[in-house]
């Protein structure tokens, strides 16, 4: 497993859509579980529902969890997603 | 700004059988919403959540808990947007209306509904009232035809006002709409709808090019990181006023090339020295006239002293040069740098100064691209054969007006006349955007008229392809 930490800089917290594209992302990667925590708790990131239940504002950090096949390529593409999302 | 209109009651049409099972309603509102979720971000969204293996094991672990399908999905429904309800923040718990759409799409389609929220036809020029809307309702919708919504439930910050805005329709929630009956006149009060805002969003939807003025680099600079899609009209006489000598070749050259690599490949609309009239150069003495605005000014002073103008036009093609041995990729569709010549009124004065470009570079064509501002009614009146020449239109509404009307802008006592709204003013606009798609070039507008909002939408159904604005309050995107 590796871990990394991000900071969401949307300057409106997470919405809906770039949440969805996130989700489209994680789910992209077939062969890995990608966890997203904040504050201790820890949601599985291909999940829409639970990843908004996070309240992602801007300036949250969180720290990134990948397990499985490919790990530093899909940690390195979760992590610059997040930290590109603007809106 | 406010908006008012007659009002129509929104109510959802039913359609479909009914089903029995949450899988059989899952299935129908998945269907619907792929199709949806093409073209709607939002629905895409929705679609994700729908998608979520959450939304499901909630309800089927209802329903093996024994509850009867529909109660199980409600009992979910809760569950989830008590996830959301905890959190103290308004964007955040805005995705709870979300989460009720979606299971509002289920309810529907398992009581027979058809979950597919099926296109609501709204009547032309009516302001739609609603108890609740949900996104997946904004989707049947013509905006276009739509000039406002009032609204019972939902926030400021709910995805509804946002489909609404970013369709330029102004909407009102929060207000009690249980007294309202079909044919009332209503009225939408919408304060973050109005001025800049309107006009991008009204020109986004039609897809048309939103462009902004500028007089100096500061300004090209800050509306292409705002978001326009190029520069409709650069005032070159910055570069001339407020100093005692005439800017060098040189000076120009460095000057209209920092200009070009500002705008990043979008196009530059560089209008040539327009001084004359009102604006004199000091260094430059000109003899007195009685009408200056009827006299020597733009391209027509610029031919008579082809001293000055060749300087003029020999830095703007160096400047292009110079820019496309950096960048020939911004080339490809024909050169960003575009001359636009000030107060023409003869189809021989495109052809003078073509005849001076060729002189100073017999490939000039490659470099520049040769237009004019229309804003004489000669221009206008001869559009057809102007079209011919030009490689584009921008109509400059100020002159236009006056000359039009004949009504000096700067009297005061004349401004019921001074009007661009005027029948004669609007026929010169429709000919001259008539006669530039006949010839197939573009013609967008870069006077005052372009930055109202309450002409945005006569100019939209004029055909305008570009409206460049005069001030940037917000991002253009």
């Amino acid at each position: 497993m590796v871990c990394d930490k991000a900071i969401l800089t949307a300057p409106t917290g997470l919405h809906a859509r770039p949440a969805g594209e996130l989700v489209k992302l994680v789910k992209s990667f077939t062969d890995s579980t990608v966890q997203i925590s904040v504050s201790g708790r820890s949601v599985n990131a291909a999940s829409m529902l639970s990843l908004l239940s996070l309240g992602m504002k801007c300036g949250t950090e969180m720290e990134i969890s990948v397990e499985g096949g490919d790990e530093q390529a899909v940690l390195a593409a979760v992590r610059d997603f997040i930290s590109a999302i603007k809106e | 700004m406010i908006v008012s209109g007659p009002a129509t009651i929104w109510h959802r049409a039913p359609a479909g059988e009914p089903v029995s099972s949450f899988d059989e309603a899952y299935a129908i509102v998945h269907d619907a919403l792929e199709r949806q979720a093409l073209d709607n971000p939002v629905l895409a969204a929705h679609l994700e959540m729908l998608e979520d293996p959450v939304l499901s094991e909630t309800v089927r672990g209802n329903v093996a808990a024994g509850m009867d399908a529909l109660t199980a999905m409600d009992a979910a429904r809760d569950t989830i947007i008590s996830m959301f309800g905890q959190i103290d923040d308004e964007y955040l718990a805005a995705r709870a209306d979300d989460v009720r759409d979606i299971f509002g799409r289920l309810r529907d389609a398992m009581t027979g509904g058809g979950g597919a929220s099926a296109p609501y036809r709204v009547s032309k020029g009516c302001i739609l009232v609603a108890e609740e809307l949900f996104p997946s309702d904004m989707t049947g919708l013509d905006f276009s035809s739509l000039p406002g919504i009032l609204c019972h439930k939902g926030s400021v910050t709910s995805h509804v006002c946002i489909i609404a805005h970013a369709k330029g329709v102004p909407i009102q929630v929060g207000v009690d709409v249980s007294g309202i009956r079909e044919g009332d006149t209503v009225s939408v009060d919408d304060p973050m709808m109005g001025g800049t805002p309107y006009i991008v969003a009204r020109v986004r939807a039609a897809g048309r090019k939103l462009l902004v003025n500028a007089g100096n680099l500061d300004e090209i600079k800050a509306g292409i990181a705002a978001g326009a899609d190029g520069i409709g009209i650069f005032r070159t006489e910055f570069l001339f006023l407020q100093r005692d000598s005439m800017p060098s070749g040189e000076e120009q050259r460095a000057m209209y090339r920092e200009a070009l690599l500002e705008c990043l490949g979008r196009p530059l609309v560089l209008r040539t020295l327009d001084v004359g009239g009102d604006k004199m150069l000091p260094y430059m003495p000109l003899p007195p006239e009685d009408n200056p605005f009827l006299g020597l000014r733009g391209v027509r002073l610029c031919l008579e002293h082809p001293d000055i103008f060749n300087v003029q036009l020999r830095a703007v093609l160096d400047a292009a040069r110079d820019v496309r041995e950096l960048r020939p990729d911004w080339y490809e569709a024909g050169s960003p740098m575009r001359l636009m010549l000030p107060m023409v009124c003869l189809v021989d004065e495109i052809r003078q100064v073509k005849e001076l470009l060729r002189a100073i570079d017999p490939d000039y064509a490659s470099l520049v691209q040769v237009g004019i501002m229309v804003e004489t009614p000669a221009a206008a009146l001869d559009a057809a054969a102007m079209a011919a020449e030009a490689a584009f239109f921008s109509i400059g509404t100020n002159d236009l007006t006056q000359y039009v009307m004949a009504a000096d802008r700067c009297n005061p006592g004349l401004a019921r006349l001074y009007d661009p709204f005027s029948p004669a003013v609007r026929r010169a606009v429709e000919l001259t955007v008539e006669a530039a798609h006949a010839a197939g070039i573009p013609v967008g507008m870069c006077g005052e008229m372009a930055s109202d909002p309450r002409a945005t939408d006569l100019l939209l159904a004029a055909g305008l392809d570009a409206l460049s604005l005069s001030q940037i309050k917000l991002t253009l995107e």
